[in-house]
């Protein structure tokens, strides 16, 4: 069979061969219940009286019947099927990076248990397997830190242009772990199916900025903040940290010296960064953003993973990131508590 | 001279380590595993730990959390975990602060340096930053040699910024320190008396020292690399 084989369609065959088969046992039992011959048939009057006792007896109960059981069928089964369409739209909905995605077999029919289970299994394969390159890519990483300090401690010994060289592909490597144990951890959060805590939006840009000033004011940058009371959303504090201190990162590289960088967390849910560069055009983030989906891990720029990493971030949120070209921002918008 | 215990199983970062203070004037000795760490503690005192966390006889965070309770010298923990939550642990358990690898030795001999100039402990009395010398018991400060006539809160600030020296300073943090509870701050009251100490310390010749983070707080460095 090539068709694909449609419940409704059963449903209507099987009726209609229900209602042939008895409308033609009915007929044959109202035959032998009054003797009707078919001699009789040729009489008009007597033929108009088996038409009617035909109609009365047969037509209209068989109508009566199937129709309501053809309607009441197909409610049913549309029913009965709604919960496997809505199971789909939500594996769909999560995307490709989603974890912990399962369908809730309790809602759906009996019958479909068995295939939802399978289903549900698959999925915890498919994120135990992803879970599992991502632990090994952070363990990796871990590793990397004690002979990387080796390296960095030994290039302190040495003097020179090409030493200071070196120590910023250190830094750049540096840079590449964090970002890989960073995304291990939003897997890790996202596993756990932590609930998400209130996190006050400015005291987290406060902390951030804070971190981040001693080394900017060294570069002869500055950081300033906007923003005074609260500004509360839910999440996870952490990551949140994370994606504006890459957003800030970034900001410092491409302002010159003089310029300062703002931080805004001065509108509700929102946290956005102002820097001196040119602009991020939206489709220039787009393509950013893909780096990770990609596997695309080659920098020139030194964003390294950084906005790829801050959009999944905020993807874990329910959130956005988005450019503002003109005022030369970049914005985390959290959905509204 | 300062005296270190470096506390490091990898014998060649251990030597890096105790070679690059070396340079800036630590001197370090160094333990291999948790138990000559203990021995090393008995016999003599140190100023200050570095710590590394994954050791052969042990987890360092429970042998800092076992022995924070006495007088022990402030401990700075080194560690592979990125993570803040690793973070937080450490501080939890009694570190006094983290760094995380890879570190360049300017990096390490920085926070030692913040370290030894916290508060309590085995602090040294004189704050030094830059041209900027305060002396905690006499509550008195100078620039390049220089005596600086400071009022009360404008000495209470200096010394605040002195000892997290490198380090932003929250708003919050310094009024908590500067007023009692029940004092109502007036939102300007701590520009004013920052504007009087940058000004004193411009005048005594340590200028752009003292930094303004707009919107979060205060940070005091000296004009190199600290």
């Amino acid at each position: 069979m090539t068709q694909p084989n449609s419940i409704l369609g059963r449903l209507t065959r099987s009726l209609t061969i229900v209602a042939v088969v008895g409308a033609l046992l009915l007929l044959l039992f109202i035959g032998i219940e009054y003797r009707i011959s078919f001699a009789e048939l040729s009489d008009e009057a007597a033929l108009r009286i088996v038409i009617h006792e035909l109609t009365e007896h047969v037509i209209i109960p068989m109508l009566l019947l199937a129709i309501p059981m053809a309607v009441v069928g197909r409610w049913a089964i549309r029913r009965a099927v709604e919960p496997l369409g809505r199971a789909a739209q939500k594996i769909d909905a999560a995307g490709g990076e989603a974890r912990g995605v399962r369908i809730e077999s309790e809602s759906l029919p009996l019958e479909t248990q068995p295939f939802a289970r399978a289903v549900n299994a698959l999925l915890t394969r498919v994120d135990d397997a992803a879970a599992l390159h991502e632990a090994f890519a952070a363990d990796i990483a871990h590793e990397l830190r004690t002979p990387l300090t080796l390296l960095s401690l030994e290039l302190d010994r040495l003097e020179g242009a090409q030493a200071a060289q070196l120590r910023l592909d250190v830094a750049a490597m540096r840079r590449l772990i964090d970002q890989l144990m960073l995304l291990a951890q939003i897997d890790a959060e996202q596993a756990a199916h932590l609930p998400p805590a209130p996190v006050d939006l400015i005291e987290v840009a406060g902390d951030v900025v804070a971190q981040l000033a001693p080394a900017a004011l060294a570069n002869g940058q500055t950081i300033e903040l906007c923003g005074e009371g609260q500004n509360v959303i839910l999440g996870r504090r952490e990551t949140v940290a994370a994606a504006l201190r890459n957003l800030i990162e970034n900001a410092l590289r491409v302002t010159q010296q003089g310029v300062p960088v703002v931080v805004r967390a001065d509108e509700p849910g929102e946290l956005a960064v102002r820097d001196g560069g040119d602009g991020l055009s939206p489709e220039r983030l787009d393509v950013l953003v893909q780096r990770l989906r990609r596997a695309d891990h080659a920098s020139t720029s030194g964003a390294g993973l950084g906005l790829a990493i801050v959009a999944r971030i905020m993807a874990a949120h329910g959130g956005r990131l988005i450019t503002d070209p003109d005022q030369r921002e970049l914005r985390l918008i959290f959905p509204s508590t | 001279m300062t005296r270190l215990l470096v506390i490091e199983d990898n014998e060649r970062l251990a030597m890096l380590i105790a070679d690059g203070l070396g340079s800036r004037g630590y001197r370090s000795d160094i333990a291999r595993c948790l138990a000559d760490a203990d021995i090393a503690l008995t016999v003599a005192t140190f100023d200050a730990i570095v710590l590394d966390l994954g050791l052969p006889d042990g987890d360092g965070l429970h042998w800092l959390r076992a022995r924070q309770l006495s007088g022990e010298p402030p401990a700075l923990i080194l560690t592979a975990r990125g993570g803040l939550e690793d973070r937080v642990n450490g501080l939890d358990a009694g570190a006094d602060d983290y760094l995380v690898k890879p570190f360049s030795i300017e990096e390490l001999a920085a926070r030692l340096r913040a370290l030894l100039r916290r508060p309590g402990r085995r602090a040294e009395p004189v704050l030094k930053v830059g041209s900027i010398r305060y002396d905690t018991a006499s509550r008195t400060a100078s620039a390049i040699d220089r005596p600086l006539d400071l009022a009360r809160r404008e000495a209470d600030l200096l010394e605040l910024l002195l000892r997290r020296a490198g380090q932003v300073v929250r708003r919050q943090t310094i009024e908590e320190a500067l007023y009692c509870f029940d004092e109502a701050v007036t939102p300007n009251a701590l520009e004013a008396i920052v504007s009087r100490l940058r000004r004193k310390l411009d005048e005594g010749g340590a200028d752009n020292q003292l930094h303004t983070v707009r919107g979060v707080g205060y940070l005091l460095r000296d004009g190199g690399t600290d």
